[in-house]
């Protein structure tokens, strides 16, 4: 039996690649234009998937082993790679309160003037209420309502 | 030590010096208090092999009550250590100019292309060897006075270590047979004053007056470097000793014996006495003469044992050595000589006047010490032997009396708790007998007081300062003019056993075929002498005659304000006012004795005198030709006395048993006083003319320094941080930005690669 799509079939190439380059642009699309750290690396996630698409459509077209490793490889070193940026990602989160990238601009040269948004998103008139996390080592507050919730992100 | 040669023994007298600096600077930390064990070891080995010398070139001389026909012949031993610079070729003496120069007397030579060689080589000869035992042996005294002295001072390793190499740079400049070798340790020795002047270098005056004292000396280390430079052009050579070239011919040296044996070997004339007036300007800076004696009072900031051996008892000798060692140069130019007195006699009366006022005890000895080699400078400057062995003679005897002073102002200063001031103590006779005693000693020798050592020596200068103005009252050949010597015999022959080879070179057949020739060429007429005539040495007599006075005064006004009257310590010395411990005591009666003795016995035996006639530069028969019998000159012995009997009295009337901050005599003087306690505006005059404009120069470089010099530099640096300000607005601090940049860059390098791939 003829498998469905054969190994250098350009119409399965086709496809994939397709998927493949949707996926990495709009890893890069949310990369540019989120703030939120945890979207900046989702998307940068998305990037490495759409990467990894293409790899093995190639691999497949060629009738290579070689593009699958690689992808397997890809997926290890991602894994690690979510497991530190989220430390980071975390760290950065416990030292300002908030998870927009642009808490971080004071790293710019101190001549610069400081990027102000200028029209902010509309805000409901109830701010959601997002969970808190509570701090390694640190007693949580007796407020128990308070300690769980904040005020904005 | 008789195993070892003189040779062996030569090298060992500064060796020693090194070897104890050297291991005190490697140890001194290691040894703390013990740190002065090195340098006192060393200085003792070196002081024990000086003597030894001393004897043994005594020896070698002879006795002074010999049959009195016999002609001394000059004693000289070379030893060669190394080459140290060796250029072939160096030297073409100019055709047609054979006559103005000596060195091709000698057949062989005429013409031909000489090499400059420097050889490192040391020579014994009567002058260096007693020189060397008064360096080694006052500098052991000193040294122990000093363990003393400098106990807990911070510094204590170091001061040894400097101690100790001073030591060394001092053999090495007397014992040097080179102009440039000791231009060298003319150099050492004054980097040593300089460092024990510095060496409490925290307070500012030290730190100021080394660098004063290290600037002036530069003035009189120009003047040597300028005759050295004439030396070298005049004579191509720059050894005193001649030497055995390749080819068996002699090189005969500046000062050697076969030049000195040619009547017409020295140089005079213009060229002549341009290379005595830049010696005597190295003198004049190196012993403090006048106009450059400013630096010796201020290097009274150093500490007391350095300033008596270096500031008194030997570097400022260094100065007369060096006139005395080129007595044959400087008696061929008569006005060059006869300005050696007139700066020797002006700098001991001007001194001799500021020290009436001084009230810094040591500053007093201090300008004692400048007046006292103005008397050596104006007995050189007669240019007869009894001036130059009467230099040599006070030399010896100040270097004895100077330093117990300076070592009794030092005892004084240490026990008073620093001050120096002879205003605020007096009568510190009970308190410190020893010094007390001793001090007086060498005040009586610095007065020249009748059977203490001054005396003598004074008396011995004086009398060559009078046969020089008063020609007739000595009767004989004593006005001996240049010109006359002509006519002399030659009582010096070279041998070829005494001359030095150069190293390496085979004893073969050449070195037996030197042969002297036309040794009797006639001499260079000399012109009418302008200076050096009876009127001006009368002058000059007189003016010593005063300084004595002067000198016997200023001593005992500074021994009646100190040691007499009542007893008052300023506060600084606390309840422990003491005589000094015996460490410090004990340098000063060893000092005493000679300072007390010395002057009579060498006068009464004229063992010095004789000796020193059998140094090579003072058997030139210009040199002898001038000597005369000994002989005691009871007429100027009273007058000298009376002088000193005048100073000491007046200074009694003055200052005996007063209090020492009372009222002082000097006021009578009026504005004379302020003038000389002024040091009579030389030094105001110094910073006027001198000081002032070159730092008016100094900062005009200064502000171009930095304004133009630094704006450029500036201007440089700032390019690249203009180019950084533009790209540094890149650095927004916004992650999307970035990964922007990261996009667009991918992208660029995505179309460069496209558009090269695409055909």
């Amino acid at each position: 039996m003829m498998p469905l799509l054969a190994a250098g079939s350009t119409a399965l190439l086709h496809n994939a690649l397709l998927v493949g380059a949707i996926l990495f642009a709009l890893g890069l699309v949310g990369i540019l234009t989120r703030r939120n750290l945890i979207v900046m690396f989702l998307s940068a996630e998305l990037m490495l998937q759409g990467i990894s698409v293409s790899l093995v459509a190639w691999s497949r077209y060629h009738g290579d082993w070689g593009g699958h490793v690689l992808v397997i490889f890809v997926l290890t070193v991602a894994a690690c790679e979510a497991a530190v940026a989220l430390v980071f990602v975390l760290q950065a989160f416990s030292r300002t309160g908030r998870l927009d990238a642009a808490a971080w601009q004071a790293l710019r040269e101190a001549t610069l003037p400081k990027a102000v948004d200028h029209a902010l998103p509309a805000s409901d008139a109830v701010p959601p209420r997002w969970p808190r996390l509570a701090r390694a080592g640190v007693l949580p507050p007796a407020d128990e309502d308070a300690a769980l919730e904040r005020e904005h992100v | 030590m008789q195993s070892l040669s003189p040779a062996t023994l030569l090298v060992l007298v500064p060796l020693l010096p090194l070897a104890g600096a050297v291991l005190t600077l490697l140890l001194g930390r290691l040894l703390g208090s013990r740190a002065h064990l090195p340098a006192i070891a060393g200085i003792a080995a070196a002081a024990a092999v000086a003597v030894t010398l001393l004897l043994g070139t005594s020896n070698q001389v002879g006795s002074a009550h010999g049959p009195h026909a016999e002609p001394v012949r000059p004693v000289e031993m070379i030893t060669t250590l190394w080459q140290w610079a060796s250029v072939q070729d160096a030297y073409v003496p100019p055709e047609g100019s054979a006559a103005a120069l000596p060195g091709t007397a000698v057949s062989g030579a005429g013409g031909a292309a000489r090499a400059f060689t420097i050889p490192v080589a040391l020579r014994l000869d009567p002058l260096t060897a007693t020189l060397l035992a008064i360096i080694t042996c006052i500098g052991l005294v000193v040294a122990v006075y000093s363990v003393g002295y400098m106990h807990h001072d911070p510094g204590y390793p170091r001061f040894f270590a400097v101690f100790s190499l001073f030591v060394f740079s001092m053999s090495m400049l007397v014992a040097a047979s080179n102009f440039l070798v000791v231009y060298v340790f003319w150099e050492a020795v004054g980097a040593c004053s300089y460092l024990l002047i510095g060496f409490w270098f925290t307070k500012p005056e030290a730190a100021r007056a080394a660098k004063k004292a290290f600037l002036v000396n530069r003035v009189g280390d120009f003047g040597l470097a300028i005759a050295t430079f004439l030396l070298w052009m005049t004579y191509g050579t720059l050894d005193f000793h001649d030497t055995l070239s390749p080819d068996g011919t002699i090189l005969p040296g500046i000062l050697g014996q076969t030049r000195l044996a040619d009547a017409g070997g020295i140089v005079g004339g213009a060229v002549g006495t341009a290379i005595c007036l830049c010696l005597l300007l190295a003198a004049c800076g190196k012993s403090a003469q006048m106009p450059l004696h400013v630096w010796l009072p201020d290097a009274m900031e150093g500490p007391t044992p350095a300033s008596a051996l270096i500031h008194a008892a030997t570097m400022v000798t260094a100065g007369i050595y060096l006139v005395a060692r080129s007595a044959p140069l400087f008696m061929a130019c008569p006005d060059a000589l006869a300005a050696v007195s007139i700066v020797g006699a002006t700098t001991a009366l001007v001194a001799g006047l500021i020290a009436t006022v001084q009230n810094d005890l040591k500053r007093v000895l201090a300008y004692s010490t400048i007046s006292q080699l103005g008397y050596m400078f104006a007995s050189l400057g007669t240019g007869t032997l009894l001036g130059f062995t009467a230099a040599i003679f006070h030399l010896v005897t100040h270097a004895f009396f100077k330093a117990l002073l300076f070592l009794g102002a030092g005892s004084v200063m240490h026990s008073m708790g620093g001050v120096i001031d002879m205003r605020r103590f007096g009568g510190l006779r009970r308190i410190m007998p020893i010094t007390a005693a001793t001090f007086l000693v060498g005040s009586l020798a610095l007065a020249g007081v009748a059977p203490f050592s001054g005396f003598f020596s004074k008396d011995e200068i004086l009398a060559t300062l009078h046969a020089k103005g008063w020609p007739n009252a000595h009767g004989e050949h004593h006005d001996a003019a240049p010109a006359s010597h002509a006519s002399l015999p030659l009582p010096l022959t070279p041998s070829a056993s005494s001359l030095p080879r150069p190293p390496g070179e085979g004893r073969g057949e050449g070195a037996h075929t030197m042969r002297l020739a036309s040794l009797t060429r006639s001499p260079v007429a000399a012109p009418a002498a302008v200076l050096d005539t009876p009127e001006t040495f009368r002058v000059l007599f007189w003016m010593s005659l005063v300084t004595a006075g002067l000198t016997a005064f200023y001593t005992f006004r500074a021994v009646f304000m100190t040691f007499t009257g009542p007893t008052r310590v300023p506060e600084e010395a606390g309840h422990h006012a003491h005589e000094s411990p015996p460490v410090m005591a004990v340098p000063l009666i060893i000092l005493a004795v000679p300072s007390a003795i010395a002057g009579w016995w060498l006068f009464n035996s004229q063992w010095l005198a004789h000796f020193l006639t059998a140094t090579p530069s003072f058997s030139a028969p210009a040199v002898t030709a001038t000597a005369v019998p000994h002989a005691f000159h009871m007429d100027l012995a009273i007058q000298g006395s009376l002088a000193a009997a005048i100073g000491i009295v007046i200074a009694a009337i003055g200052h005996l048993g007063r209090r020492s901050d009372g009222p002082q005599m000097e006021r009578f003087l009026g504005p004379l006083q302020t003038f000389f306690a002024n040091r009579c505006y030389i030094d105001q005059l110094y910073a006027g003319l001198i000081v002032r404009p070159l730092e008016g120069l100094a900062l005009v470089a200064a502000l171009f320094d930095r304004f133009v010099i630094d704006g450029l530099v500036n201007s440089v640096a700032r390019l690249p941080a203009a180019l950084g300000g533009v790209v540094r607005r890149l650095q927004t601090g916004l992650l999307q930005r970035y990964a922007l940049a990261g996009v667009m860059g991918v992208l660029a390098i995505v179309f460069v690669l496209a558009w090269r791939l695409r055909g």
